[in-house]
């Protein structure tokens, strides 16, 4: 399923997904000719769903022009193996871009918590960060 | 943070990665994706996933991801302000046929069919409470989700799908109240479970006795059922590789394990007395994990011998995470026969249960949820990790962190002395009298 539809499940507005249409609107026709009178007769039944909140749009940071001379975090988040394959992402970079600098960081705390120092450390010393997860 | 970043998840969690990241404000997230899985795979092996194209888009893998960090932004990827976010009309009309499929197609239900909320119907359950239909009385979240909130026609709208009583919806409500969804996110397919105390029980004819845990009264049944609909309906839980990851699933999803205590039969304090309330309260306890497991199978359990039920709960506990609690489930022929060894009260079994079941060191580390939760915490200092994780690997350590993991109930029809045994944690006891 792509992205845009994905999204669309979501329920969100065609604000920002111009042409999606949310799946649950109204139930399909009933079958003509094939059920008997009783069981035409037509109900009316609440949607059970509770409030979405509202989504409040987050702008994306620029990007960067190019990554040559920058420093690039690479954060783990502590599940099972991340730090693993960021170590050899790590490699690659050494290899394809010798001028990048690159930070190997695990995240504190398990994978569900958060780590504003980490965050405000790579904010201060950092230029783009790659967050790797696992299973 | 304010500089740039790129996402990488394996492929299995897209739906997920992507879906969050929209409901998170950020629907069009540059995020890349490896192979699945990562956990178990050598650093060469995921060397050759490094190198490798991202398999949702087919392009190379750090390509996309050094893109991902220097391709300019788009207009949509700048875009600011408030989505809203619809999930339909308030009502459908179609015949009952359509409308049964209809919820069903549209994930309302657990598949099983459900008693149509009509207007008559959801007015007749708000009759079971004081409480206004319009009342917002709760967030929930099927994880790490922005939560949903939910007013008492919502319940009741649950409530009557689920096939209940007017007279169980304060039940719900209080249910309701916590926030807590039977349905959780985690790869690792919870279970949930509660128990009812207080005369309650009797009013709404819940099963204690023979097949306590069965399919043996409406109460028991569909209380347990509703606790699922409304997950999915109020908190948006229980949509396969959205909001429910769970890899093999769980059974017990479909009623969550509905305990009313037996506390006739019971020599010990209810459940809801140990924890505060009076004796004539009805309380629902609501607790997570991850299964229940029968205890005959249990080391000391031969017909042969005098059963030393303290010894096969610790067998049976020694097999369980104890990131989870560890929850006795007692017929009351174990409850009195404990009594009788000695255990006058739930808590001189549980003080038992935990300086007696234990794990090595090396044991511990061993296991999953250690690493994933309990080692850094240890990393922070928290107790008793910390000590834990500096212990050698021979030393001998209690299997649960504390006392407190532990939980007694009473439950079942004397037909025979066989005691059950759940991994969950206890989470929170909330009064039901409050929302009659």
């Amino acid at each position: 399923m792509n992205r845009r539809k994905l999204l669309s499940l979501l329920g969100m507005s065609p604000a920002l997904l111009a042409g999606a249409q949310m799946e649950a609107q109204q139930p399909k026709a009933a079958k003509s000719g094939k059920v008997a009178a009783a069981e035409n007769a037509q109900f009316e039944a609440l949607n059970p769903k509770g409030s979405p909140p509202p989504v409040k749009l987050i702008p994306m940071a620029p990007r960067l022009d190019s990554v040559h001379g920058k420093t690039i975090y690479l954060v783990d988040t502590g599940f099972m193996s991340g730090g693993v394959l960021l170590q050899q992402m790590q490699i690659w970079f050494n290899k394809n871009y010798p001028d990048v600098t690159v930070v190997f960081r695990k995240k504190a705390g398990s994978y569900m918590e958060d780590d504003p120092p980490l965050w405000k450390e790579i904010k201060e010393k950092g230029n783009a960060a790659i967050m790797a997860i696992g299973h | 943070m304010g500089i740039p970043s790129v996402p990488l998840v394996t492929k299995a969690f897209k739906d997920l990665a992507i879906l969050n990241a929209g409901k998170r404000g950020m629907p069009l997230e540059r995020i890349c994706f490896t192979p699945h899985p990562v956990w178990g795979k050598t650093p060469e092996e995921l060397r050759v996933y490094v190198d490798g194209p991202d398999p949702i888009t087919g392009k190379p893998l750090m390509k996309e991801v050094v893109d991902g960090l220097t391709v300019p932004l788009s207009a949509d990827e700048k875009k600011t302000g408030i989505v809203s976010v619809s999930v339909g009309p308030p009502t459908f009309t179609d015949t009952a046929e359509n409308l049964q499929e209809f919820y069903l197609n549209n994930g309302y239900t657990d598949f099983l069919p459900i008693v149509l909320p009509t207007q008559e119907k959801v007015d007749a359950m708000l009759k079971g409470s004081s409480h206004h239909p319009d009342e917002v009385i709760g967030k929930m979240a099927a994880g790490a989700y922005p939560p949903w909130t939910y007013t008492v026609r919502q319940v009741a709208a649950s409530a009557v799908m689920a096939g209940c009583r007017p007279e169980y919806f304060p039940i719900l409500l209080a249910i309701a109240s916590t926030g807590i969804a039977s349905l959780f996110s985690s790869t690792n397919s919870f279970a949930f479970s509660m128990i009812i105390n207080g005369p309650i029980r009797d009013k709404l004819e819940f099963n204690y006795g023979i097949g306590a845990l069965g399919p043996f009264a409406q109460a028991n049944a569909t209380i347990g059922r509703a606790w699922t609909i409304m997950s999915k309906n109020l908190g948006n839980g229980g949509i396969p590789g959205d909001t429910y990851l769970g890899s093999v699933g769980n059974n017990l999803n479909y009623n969550n394990v509905v305990i009313a205590e037996n506390e006739e039969a019971s020599p010990w304090d209810p459940f809801h007395v140990q924890r505060g309330f009076k004796k004539e309260e009805n309380v629902v306890s609501l607790f997570r994990g991850l299964g229940v497991v029968p205890g005959q199978v249990a080391r000391g359990s031969s017909v042969n011998t005098s059963p030393m039920f303290d010894a096969q709960l610790s067998d049976l506990f020694s097999t369980f995470t104890g990131f989870f609690g560890a929850l006795v489930i007692a017929d009351p022929l174990v409850a009195v026969r404990l009594k009788e060894q000695g255990y006058d009260t739930k808590e001189k079994l549980i003080d038992w249960l935990y300086k007696n079941t234990t794990q090595t060191v090396k044991d511990y580390k061993g296991r999953n949820y250690s690493y994933l939760f309990e080692y850094p915490q240890a990393l922070q200092g928290v107790e008793p990790f910390a000590t834990w994780y500096k212990l050698p690997d021979d030393a001998v350590i209690p299997h649960f962190p504390r006392a407190s993991s532990f939980n007694v109930v009473v439950t079942g029809g004397q037909t025979n002395a066989y005691p059950q045994a759940a991994n969950m944690s206890y989470g929170v006891s909330v009064s039901i009298d409050k929302w009659m």
